[in-house]
């Protein structure tokens, strides 16, 4: 058999392609890929068919349609009986079974970040109902709803975004970049912000129920935050010395500082759980109570 | 002398490393706002809720180009602007039921999108969003996805580009803002210790007048303002540092 001198080219030339490139793993999309980074409606569709399925707001609810896909990969698509590709959207990689997983998988790194400047929509959305009791008077619930009688929980899809953000107050639900970025790598999006003082609740504060006030009362800074990079718990010792440490009032901050000069080893409990409660007490505590600050070394 | 050379070079890297890794503690300082008004000299003092201020750095002879600015800037009122921009008189009474600057201020009840209440902006967006969500519901939620932009945040897109044009002054460096909560509370923190000018660079209306606030303060290091906050208002009170000028209402071109 004689092989001309084209075919052995190309198998050179696709051996030395196999051999330098890396393969592609097709089980794994990435929006980072240069040819993902086309305007998002390209495969989205804002809302998808079906949003009411699985919505109770038009939303986007669904993977892209196979046309996003075929137009450039139709190779990978028609590959063998289980192509990976396939492994991007349906749980079963089979022609008999168009099961999805759920949109976005829960499973997958976040690809994008989220800008969201509460500057802004605390200035937009300012709601003044002095006919109404002070838990409803401030917007924060509108997206952050209680979770827990702890914690205020922090949105997790669209449903407090579109109602202003539809397709008349930019940026649309069309414009996915005017909120979500996308991220310099793949990453692991944090449960929950670091809680130090974790035995706060934002219902309790006795029969009074003196801690459900106005949210900006106490976190002091939301108010000037024009990103989520960089947001931290900032609520100031001083938002709960106003009652727990007060002349013929309470106590609780000085009384642990005196429990750590007899003993170095206390663990405040009133505030903290034990992995913050064992550290040295901040300055700022030490301020409060009107001493020199201390480390619990220092303490014989 | 190699020796010399490498250990000479060693140490630099093990200063640079450490300058690297301690982060400068920069002292800084807290400024506690404490703003309470009278609309009228009948009523008592009230937090003033709600309301933005800034921080300028530098004193107000250093600002005065900025502050000349502010003094002189044209003003238009919330009823003003929403009357020249045709907006119905129960819109605009709905508005200062709340006292609210746009309809994001408060939740849209079905009372003010049918029926004899009914505001009648609310009332087309209303009808418009049925047909496009097909349910209630999410009609009267959405409705302001479907109203004319002057009315829905024009008022709020003017005093930015306001607020853009001042702060286009020079300035000596980065200004800060805040909103004061209900009681009229509000802190600037992590301040570098210098002084600031103090303002609310667009005039506050309440009740028939105006008030504009431009004032300096002394930032301290180390002062967390755990004791005593820094008063502000527009009646000249015992304690009250920074006292605020006071004009009528300009008169409306729409009335």
């Amino acid at each position: 058999m004689q092989i001309s001198t084209e075919i052995l080219i190309r198998l050179h030339l696709c051996l030395s392609v196999a051999v330098f490139l890396p393969a592609v793993d097709y089980t794994k999309f990435s929006h980072s890929t240069q040819k993902h980074q086309a305007a998002c409606s390209t495969c989205h569709r804002i809302p998808t068919k079906e949003w009411s399925r699985t919505s109770t707001f038009p939303d986007v609810t669904d993977y892209p349609g196979h046309d996003a896909c075929v137009s450039c990969h139709r190779p990978q698509f028609f590959r063998g009986a289980r192509p990976p590709i396939c492994s991007v959207c349906h749980s079963k990689t089979s022609p008999r079974d168009d099961v999805r997983f759920t949109f976005r998988n829960p499973a997958s790194k976040q690809q994008f970040t989220i800008e969201f400047p509460h500057d802004k929509h605390q200035d937009v959305i300012a709601q003044l109902r002095f006919a109404h009791p002070p838990q409803n008077y401030n917007n924060c619930t509108i997206c952050h709803a209680s979770r827990t009688v702890t914690f205020k929980a922090a949105p997790t899809d669209h449903a407090s975004c579109f109602n202003c953000h539809w397709k008349s107050q930019q940026p649309v639900a069309e414009n996915c970049n005017g909120c979500h970025k996308l991220a310099s790598a793949p990453y692991v999006r944090a449960e929950l912000p670091s809680r130090i003082s974790s035995k706060f609740m934002h219902e309790g504060g006795g029969e009074k129920k003196q801690h459900v006030a106005e949210c900006t009362t106490c976190h002091i800074n939301i108010t000037k935050a024009a990103s989520l990079r960089g947001l931290k718990p900032d609520v100031p010792i001083t938002a709960c010395t106003e009652c727990h440490n007060k002349e013929g009032l309470r106590q609780d901050l000085s009384k642990e500082l005196v429990a750590i000069d007899k003993n170095r080893a206390f663990v405040c409990v009133y505030c903290h759980a034990n992995n913050v409660g064992s550290l040295d007490p901040p300055a700022s505590h030490y301020l409060i109570a009107e001493r020199p600050p201390l480390k619990r070394k220092e303490i014989k | 002398m190699r020796l010399v050379i490498f250990f000479a070079f060693l140490l630099m890297v093990t200063v640079v490393l450490a300058q690297n890794q301690e982060p400068s503690a920069r002292p800084t300082g807290v400024l506690r706002l404490r703003v309470r008004v009278k609309a009228d000299d009948s009523l008592p003092l009230r937090g003033l809720a709600r309301k933005r201020f800034f921080l300028i750095p530098g004193t107000l002879e250093q600002n005065r180009a900025l502050v000349a600015a502010i003094e002189q800037q044209p003003l238009t009122t919330r009823d003003c602007y929403y009357k020249q921009h045709g907006a119905s008189a129960a819109l605009i009474n709905w508005l200062k039921e709340g006292d609210c600057e746009s309809v994001y201020c408060r939740s849209i009840e079905k009372e003010f999108v049918t029926g004899s209440t009914a505001v009648p902006e609310f009332a087309i967006a209303f009808a418009k969003s049925q047909k496009e969500f097909g349910n209630e519901e999410i009609a009267r939620e959405w409705l302001t996805t479907n109203l004319n932009p002057d009315l829905l945040d024009g008022f709020y897109r003017d005093r930015q580009s306001v607020l853009t044009a001042l702060l286009k002054q020079g300035t000596l460096g980065m200004i800060q803002s805040v909103m004061t909560d209900r009681n009229g509370t509000a802190y600037f923190t992590d301040l570098g210790p210098g002084t600031y000018v103090l303002s609310n660079l667009i005039p506050t209306e309440l009740g028939q007048s105006m008030v504009m606030w431009n004032c300096e303060v002394q930032v301290k290091a180390g002062d967390l303002a755990t004791e005593k906050p820094y008063l502000m208002s527009n009646r000249k009170e015992k304690n009250v540092k920074c006292v605020g000028v006071e004009k009528p209402k300009p008169v409306c071109a729409a009335d």
